[in-house]
């Protein structure tokens, strides 16, 4: 427990200063972690319990979002949706892979890092849009559900990688089941639920830690990952009480994710990582592959290169799910890239995202010919 | 004009009104009670926005129905279209040192202006449908009621 005492420890100092001046804590929680731990001063090393900690982390993430994962309301979303996320998938996937295959990664292991490339960190683009005051452009609303598109993504990934463990068949039946089971309740006892949500008690806590901790059973015994489990149980309760459960949920994620991205730091090791040059080879390309799709979605759905300024800048950041993916599926090979990536990527996505209305006034001016 | 509104996932609820003369204002609610308002003029590239919490959100609210609005004192304008558009105001007004140590009765407040003092705070208490007798202190918040001009009548014996 010592370990986790620090961990915290640093981490709540860490949070202070990120708060003082309005720059994302993931990145610098990952980096505090790799200070404490093994690539740094290896005062803290991982145990059961802090896996543990981390693991509930990484699951109240998901339902979290399952919880913005709203059948009714992607449902809604057709053409620019579509084509956003398609572009976005495209060029960032593929360009993903080629890299991986380039460093000469096996093939389960470029799809992992193709995958981490691809997906953007939602925590850092939606809090950039908050904290930076900018949902009232067009090309927010297009982020928000760019960010949505690559969660639906990431459930696929997450269902490729599991059909290689276990039968694509039984694995596919036992979500389809859970699912159907899990919306269909919902379905019946919506009006029940929202009451139930609504109490001041501690009861709607309980049950929401509950449905997690009973994920993390179902998925021993039926070898589907609670991953999966969790953002199902999410996306059905959304039917019903989404903004009550996500306020039950958030302190718990709150805390555990915490532990999960300095955890995860300190658990990262440089030793077999591949050279600096081709680290950062990596890091740059991740870059420009998202400012390369930003501008063709821009031009695609707002009619205006210069929209896709603005897309870039709060999507260039890499975060959790890609932390999550190749944690859950990465090879030691990929571990350390992807935590390098993730490291640059937000920190230099945090800058972009507070200064997007300067640089989309200089690059204007530079389209401009002034 | 055009009124438009979404679910923007991970953040809240976004209300967009286009103007008649093309500017663009969006509200967006988020869970936490915060409001964020932003708007932008036609043919501008730029948005304004502004951080509201939940109390300067009703503020604004009032000012936008048309509900007077000054830096301690505050008020609504209620009409009863059904009947013969009746304009009721319900007014709030700190007292003054002049007034203090008197008593409705003594100040005769309805006789002479028509009003009616509805409720009085004082160090976060309040009295709803206070007594003829009860005596008012100076930094008393008092809601009183009445029809726009006797409302200005109270204004004018009592406040100025």
């Amino acid at each position: 427990m010592e370990g986790i005492a620090i961990a915290l420890a640093a981490c709540v100092g860490v949070a202070l200063i990120c708060r003082r001046y309005a720059v994302p804590p993931i990145p610098f929680y990952i980096i505090t972690g790799l200070l404490l731990g093994t690539a740094g001063l290896g005062i803290v090393e991982t145990s059961d319990v802090s896996e543990w900690i981390a693991h509930m982390g990484l699951l109240f993430l998901l339902f979290t979002m399952g919880l913005h994962l709203h059948p009714g309301e992607v449902a809604k979303r057709r053409g620019s949706f579509l084509i956003a996320g398609i572009i976005d998938l495209c060029v960032n996937f593929a360009a993903g892979f080629a890299v991986a295959f380039c460093i000469g990664l096996p093939l389960y292991d470029a799809v992992v890092l193709a995958g981490a490339f691809y997906i953007s960190s939602s925590a850092i683009a939606l809090s950039s849009l908050i904290d930076n005051r900018k949902l009232g452009f067009r090309e927010s609303d297009t982020v928000i559900w760019l960010m949505v598109f690559e969660d639906i993504m990431l459930v696929a990934l997450l269902i490729l990688f599991t059909a290689q463990e276990v039968s694509p068949f039984r694995i596919i039946g036992i979500i389809l089941c859970v699912a159907i089971a899990a919306f269909a309740c919902v379905w019946k006892f919506q009006g029940r639920l929202r009451q139930f949500f609504a109490r001041e008690d501690e009861l709607p806590i309980l049950a929401v830690f509950l449905a997690v901790v009973v994920a993390v059973a179902v998925s021993e015994v039926t070898g589907v990952p609670d991953s999966l489990f969790v953002i199902i149980l999410g996306s059905a309760v959304s039917l019903a009480a989404a903004d009550r459960a996500e306020a039950v949920a958030r302190p718990f994620r709150e805390v555990f994710l915490v532990i999960f991205f300095v955890f995860f730091g300190i658990s990262v090791s440089f030793s077999g990582v591949p050279s600096l040059l081709i680290l950062a080879s990596v890091i740059v390309l991740a870059i420009i592959t998202k400012l390369v799709s930003a501008l063709v979605i821009g031009k695609a759905v707002h009619g205006r290169v210069l929209s896709g300024i603005d897309i870039w800048t709060d999507t260039a950041s890499r975060g959790e799910f890609s932390i999550l993916l190749a944690l859950l599926y990465g090879s030691p090979a990929v571990v350390p890239v992807v935590a390098a990536m993730v490291v640059v990527t937000s920190c230099f996505g945090s800058f972009t995202g507070k200064f997007s209305i300067h640089i989309r006034r200089w690059c204007g001016r530079i389209i401009a010919g002034k | 004009m055009g009124f438009f509104h979404q679910v923007l996932p991970g953040i809240g609820t976004k209300y967009e009104l286009e103007t008649e003369s093309g500017d663009l204002i969006s509200v967006i609610f988020m869970p936490n009670g915060r409001v964020q308002l932003y708007t932008q003029p036609a043919q501008c590239p730029e948005c304004y926005a502004a951080d509201l919490n939940p109390m300067e959100t009703r503020r604004l609210g009032n000012v936008l129905t048309g509900a007077i609005m000054e830096a301690e004192e505050e008020g609504v304008e209620i009409a009863f279209s059904a009947l013969a558009d009746l304009r009721i105001v319900v007014h709030t007004y700190i007292i003054r040192e002049q007034l203090s140590g008197k008593s409705i009765t003594d100040l005769n407040i309805r006789s002479r202006t028509g009003v009616t003092v509805l409720a009085v705070s004082r160090d976060g208490k309040n009295t709803v449908n206070p007594r003829p007798d009860f005596r008012f202190m100076a930094g008393d918040a008092v809601v009183v009621i009445g029809e726009s001009d006797q409302i200005r009548t109270f204004e004018q014996e009592f406040m100025e």
